[in-house]
């Protein structure tokens, strides 16, 4: 996946981030409103909270201490009116970050279940060019970056009615400090907008390198044990190093650049506050303004110095959120979409005939894996796929469960071809189990059933055929015991069979199995097959395997070499005619023989 | 052991010293640090002094004094510039020696996991240990470039204003600090909750994370078995307890905080009345009340900021102790501090009285007593769980035994250095792990000097240059994300030309071939037979091919060492070798 960088010019941030907060705004209108409703109220707040304050003064403390005016009778009103201003910003501040927080969080939700739901109907084809980890993190992380300007977004709203409120009030004290003031905030605003713009492509920096130092700890401990093997633990070292060194100066150059931005804005404001206070006191002398009207500017002025440094925060969040829009898209965007037709599943009507018709695939368009594949499987028959390493044995049956479709020709089940069928109705007549079969997060039951409804009994029945029964009443829950990251650990093996369960519990028409006991001792394995094979399955069954053992299962035998099917027919028929098979099946044995003649 | 994922039971303080003694660049000076803070910090007071001066004194009813605002102002922004100046050179202090410092520690804390067995051992933990290395050293990263700095800065402004208050009018400064002494106290109690509420938001985004995760790794399955609307109901649930949890937090953190307001309003609104109440014949003029309002001001924020930092301050104390509880673990395998040198030439090896056992875990091997001599072919047999790779892994040292011995040319492997021993003996696991790169970048892995034409040789002696050719990019090839490219066989055919290429005195094979179709089984093992005819191998079969040709067979059961002898003696004597090898037969046999 490419990784778009984030527009440099300040326009595009401001111009996109608004389109952006737009689209998820009216998408869920009512949040959005409240929080920009309580944003406004908050400033209503602020500044009424300076007029408060301006009014306390004028009226209040400097009559009492420096006039001598009496006391009675001011104090109930001015404590009043400072605590019911506190309160009414209070109810904004509530307001405001509820309304902000739900509109963000239902938004990520909203994102990342459209993330999901498309992905799940994404073609396998378009997986396979995919990283998993970009594609979890896109759910994850850019989910969440390209909602993150929704939080703080109100309160930006809310900062800049303020600083817009602010000036204007300051005009009306006097037309010389509502100048000074707004030429000040112009600038603040102005070196916000730098700060944020060009900070973020460093930050943006350190998040690919961050992620460039997890991927080598995350190798180098996945093969700890090679490198062990090897003792190569220092050069290890030395690539965490270099990566975690580069990291280190990233961070430091990217922290001493946005803390210098901080540093002048933290020191521009009180700046501003002082050339108020020259030109104030100016005006005062030139009797234009009171005394009250300058102190009550100056404290609006202080009330903004920290508000106004989340412009720099949230200018940041709109220039983070739009590469991490973009890369949700670009998701969302695929149309390699599985199609489906729509045939119904005419499942429990006994075992299926499988057909393949001038097959032919690539996982890439230039490399040819299977090539002309012509298969006609009689219904009710088990036929054992057979081929050396990397002869696109695991690629054929993973076209027969339609987990990718052929570059040309057609697979047909029962005379149908599989891309005839309706969302969801395959799998009612077709199941597969593979090598490494994916285990959910879920009951040992769970993961047999995958949701669906079954008597105790068929659980039990399928998980002894699959030769999973006896270990399984020995896990602590039996078959409530969890499995998955936070559960049992088991073996393999242990894995492959309680797959298996999960494939035969189904009963299905077509029965696939990739070579799906590998990981099961031999002895075991020997048992599941003789199950298997007196087990009265509807099923027609098409098994990848290596063993003789596995191979004499079959009723028939599918011999491939380098992406063709070089033979079809019994065990005994391709011992004769195919001597690569031959010399395939027969290794272990010729190599005993051989062994014992030579010792002889 | 179990103390690499959990959060070990040392002090924050203790914690705190000892990342200070092994990345002693992250507190260096830290006091000039603190100090130029706090002359940046001086300003944020000093300025609204300056202004309450004059307020009070230049802008009288009796006039205005141009001169004196003038040079009030004036002084106030040289003030205000070497206070930016002063708070820059600080935090740009701070951000060096902090991701210096930090990274320091990380390399540190992964050269001590890199070496330690739970990596193989623990293979479930692997997660929670790369985020000994990642997240927690970003946690503490980014605890000291943000909270750090407020608490430097906060805490600092509190003080100076503080410490203001008190040199204007020491009644109201009890008066404010009494308040929000009290208001610390119960904001600290709500704080808690708060904690136990993170502490609920992590989990349910962990698990909507896992659910996520499951719902795209597991596609293959999700659409083999059609479950696509089941998931996706899950994926919601998930998504769903997920953003209503964290709503809940966040409405409460946003109540707690909002009382912050009126909390300040009233020490406001009790300011101005007692000021007034004691009035300026004890001293409270109009500037000096003025003035308290601005400090009030200035003292709100920088509590409420301290108080919000405490439970990030937390979380980064107790990523910190777990960082420090991996460097204060021991080392399972030890170099030794005497290393003898293996003897020249082919390579026996002895286990006497072997006894090993996970740390509070059952005995895995017991009473292992056995000589392999020198230049033999050993085969090692036994079902899954029967201790024939623990037996492989104390061989090549990946282990220790709790009791006994394991020797190597007459030397106890305890006192080989670890150099030494990887050079002469050469260890092929079976997960055939390839690194991000090409293949011949992966040959070489193990010997770095190996010139293409080495590498070359290695795939024609192994048989396997007709394999290599076959491949659109030869040596060339991109393995991928831990060789994704490559079949799990083909990954375990580089995993043994690498392993060959360093012409190792002893070869243990953990199932190395077990991947790969029954031929070039045959014809890898027969290769290597010829290669090392001669010198010492020691192979974990799964296949009892290679059994029938080795020298010798060791078969475990249970832990033990059962029997031994070679093939025929022990299919004659019926035992457990005799019944393995009848499932053989049976599975191999084509007539």
């Amino acid at each position: 996946m490419a990784t778009p960088t984030a527009p440099v010019s300040a326009r595009a941030v401001v111009g996109e981030g608004l389109r952006l907060v737009g689209g998820f705004a009216r998408a869920r209108p009512v949040p959005f409103v409240l929080a920009v409703l309580g944003a406004a109220l908050f400033a209503g707040a602020i500044i009424a909270a300076s007029q408060v304050i301006g009014w306390v003064t004028d009226s209040v403390i400097v009559p009492v201490l420096s006039g001598g005016e009496p006391r009675e009778g001011k104090l109930a009103p001015a404590v009043l009116a400072i605590v019911g201003v506190a309160v009414w910003k209070a109810a904004a501040i509530v307001l405001r970050r509820d309304a902000a927080g739900y509109l963000q969080f239902k938004t990520q939700q909203d994102v990342r279940e459209r993330l999901i739901e498309h992905q799940l109907g994404l073609s396998l084809s378009w997986f396979a060019r995919q990283s998993m980890g970009d594609l979890l993190a896109i759910a994850d992380n850019d989910a969440r970056q390209a909602t993150g300007v929704l939080a703080p977004f109100p309160y930006a709203s809310g900062v800049s009615l303020l600083i817009v409120g602010t000036v204007v009030l300051m005009f009306f004290i006097d037309f010389w400090v509502g100048l000074v003031a707004l030429l000040g905030m112009a600038l603040v605003v102005f070196i916000e907008v730098r700060a944020a713009v060009t900070v973020y492509p460093a930050w943006e920096g350190i998040q690919r390198q961050t992620g460039r130092v997890s991927s080598v700890a995350h190798e180098s401990f996945d093969g700890a044990l090679t490198v062990k093997a090897l003792g190569r633990e220092d050069y290890e070292v030395e690539r965490l190093r270099t990566e975690s060194e580069d990291l280190a100066h990233r961070i430091a150059a990217t922290n001493s650049l946005w803390e210098t931005y901080r540093v002048i804005i933290t020191a521009l404001m009180p700046t501003i506050s002082l050339a108020v206070l020259v030109v104030g006191a100016i005006r005062v002398d030139a009797g234009a303004v009171t005394a009250g009207d300058v102190v009550s500017g100056l404290y609006l002025l202080g009330l903004l110095a920290f508000p106004v440094q989340l412009i720099a925060f949230v200018l940041f969040d709109m220039a983070a959120s739009i590469p991490a829009h973009r890369r949700v898209t670009s998701v969302l965007e695929v149309d390699e979409v599985v199609e489906y037709g729509s045939e119904r599943a005419a499942a429990d009507s006994g075992p299926a005939p499988v057909a393949g018709d001038r097959v032919t695939f690539g996982y890439e368009p230039e490399t040819v894996v299977l090539d002309d594949v012509v298969l006609d499987i009689p219904a009710g028959r088990t036929v054992a796929v057979v081929g050396p390493t990397g002869s696109g044995k695991s690629t054929l049956t993973m076209l027969l469960a339609r987990l990718w479709d052929p570059g040309s020709g057609r697979i047909r089940i029962d005379g149908r071809d599989l891309r005839s069928f309706a969302r969801y109705e395959l799998p009612r007549e077709v199941a597969f189990v593979s090598q490494n079969s994916f285990l959910f997060d879920d009951t040992v039951a769970g993961n047999i059933t995958l949701g669906a409804e079954y008597r105790e009994e068929a659980i039990v029945e399928a998980a002894m055929m699959a030769g999973a029964h006896d270990f399984i009443t020995e896990l602590p829950n039996g078959y409530d015991t969890r499995i998955g990251e936070r559960g049992a650990a088991l073996s393999g093996g242990q894995r492959q069979r309680i797959a298996l369960a999960r494939a035969l519990i189904r009963r299905p028409r077509v029965l696939i199995l990739d070579d799906a006991t590998s990981a099961v001792d031999p002895s075991i394995e020997a048992q599941i097959l003789r199950r298997l094979k007196s087990a009265d399955l509807p099923s027609t069954v098409i098994l990848v395997a290596y063993r003789p053992s596995s191979i004499r299962l079959a009723d028939e035998v599918i011999y491939i070499e380098e992406g063709r099917v070089a033979a079809q027919g019994t065990h005994e028929e391709l011992m004769q005619s195919q001597p690569g098979y031959a010399r395939l099946v027969r290794a272990y044995e010729e190599d005993a023989a051989e062994r014992s003649q030579s010792s002889r | 052991m179990t103390d690499t994922t959990e959060t070990p039971r040392i002090s924050t303080m203790a914690g705190i010293r000892r990342a200070l003694k092994e990345a002693p660049q992250l507190g260096h000076r830290l006091w000039l640090i603190v100090l130029l803070n706090a002359v940046g910090m001086l300003v944020h007071v000093l300025v609204p002094v300056l202004i309450q001066q004059t307020v009070d004194r230049d802008l009288t009813e009796a006039g205005v004094d141009i001169p004196s605002v003038l040079t009030k102002a004036g002084l106030a922004f040289v003030v205000l510039v070497l206070g930016a100046w002063s708070a820059r050179t600080a935090m740009v202090r701070l951000a060096h020696q902090a991701s210096g410092g930090l990274s320091d520690l990380r390399i540190k804390v992964f050269d001590k996991l890199i070496r330690s067995s739970v990596l193989h051992v623990q293979s479930e933990r692997r997660g929670a240990l790369v985020s000994r290395v990642t997240s927690d050293i970003t946690t503490i990263q980014e605890f000291t470039e943000w909270g750090g700095v407020v608490f430097i800065v906060n805490g600092t402004q509190v003080l100076i204003a503080i410490t203001a208050m008190v040199l204007y009018e020491w009644r109201l400064a009890l008066l404010v600090v009494g308040a929000v002494v009290v208001y610390a106290l119960v904001l600290l109690w709500f704080q808690r909750i708060l904690q136990r509420n993170y502490d609920r938001v992590r989990r349910v985004v962990a698990d909507s994370l896992a659910v996520m995760g499951e719902a795209v790794t597991g596609l293959p399955e999700v659409r083999a078995f059609g479950i696509e609307e089941k998931t996706m109901e899950r994926v919601h649930h998930a998504l769903e307890r997920r953003s209503r949890t964290e709503f809940r937090t966040a409405a409460f953190g946003n109540a707690l905080f909002s009382t912050a307001e009126i909390f300040a309003a009233g020490l406001t609104a009790g300011v101005v009345v007692v000021g007034i109440l004691l009035g300026p014949s004890e001293g409270v003029t109009a500037g000096v009340l003025i003035a308290f309002l601005f400090l009030v001001n200035l003292l709100i924020e920088p509590v409420q900021s301290l108080v919000e930092i405490l439970d990030f301050a937390q979380n980064a104390g107790a990523g910190l102790r777990r960082v420090v509880g991996v460097l204060d673990r021991t080392d399972e395998i030890q170099e030794p501090t005497d290393p003898v040198s293996l003897p020249p030439g082919v390579l026996g090896v002895e286990f006497d009285g072997v006894r090993f056992a996970y740390p509070g875990g059952p005995d895995v091997l017991v009473d292992v007593d056995v000589e392999i001599r020198p230049g033999s072919r050993v085969a090692v047999v036994g079902e899954t769980g029967s201790g024939k790779t623990t037996f492989a892994k104390l061989l090549v040292r990946m282990l220790d035994p709790v009791e006994g011995m394991v020797r190597i040319g007459g030397v106890d492997l305890r006192q080989v250095a670890r150099t030494d021993l990887r050079r002469r003996v050469a260890f092929v696991p079976q997960e055939g792990f390839l690194f991000e790169g090409t293949i011949a970048d992966n040959v070489r892995y193990g010997y770095p000097k190996a010139s293409d034409r080495e590498v070359r040789t290695a795939f024609i002696e192994l048989g396997l240059d007709g394999w290599l050719q076959s491949l659109p990019g030869g040596l060339d090839t991109h393995v991928g994300e831990r060789g994704g490219n490559l079949s799990a066989g083909e990954r375990q055919l580089v995993a043994l030309v690498r392993a060959w290429i360093s012409a190792p005195d002893l070869l243990v094979l953990d199932e190395a071939t077990s991947a790969v179709d029954p031929a070039l089984d045959v014809q890898l093992r027969r290769a290597i037979d010829r290669l090392t005819a001669g010198r010492t191998s020691v192979t974990i079969a799964h296949r009892l091919a290679t059994a029938e040709a080795a020298d010798e067979v060791l078969v475990f059961e249970a832990g033990r060492l059962v029997e031994r002898g070679p093939h025929p003696e022990l299919v004659e004597r019926g035992g457990v070798y005799a019944s393995l090898y009848a499932d053989w037969v049976a599975g191999t046999l084509t007539g």
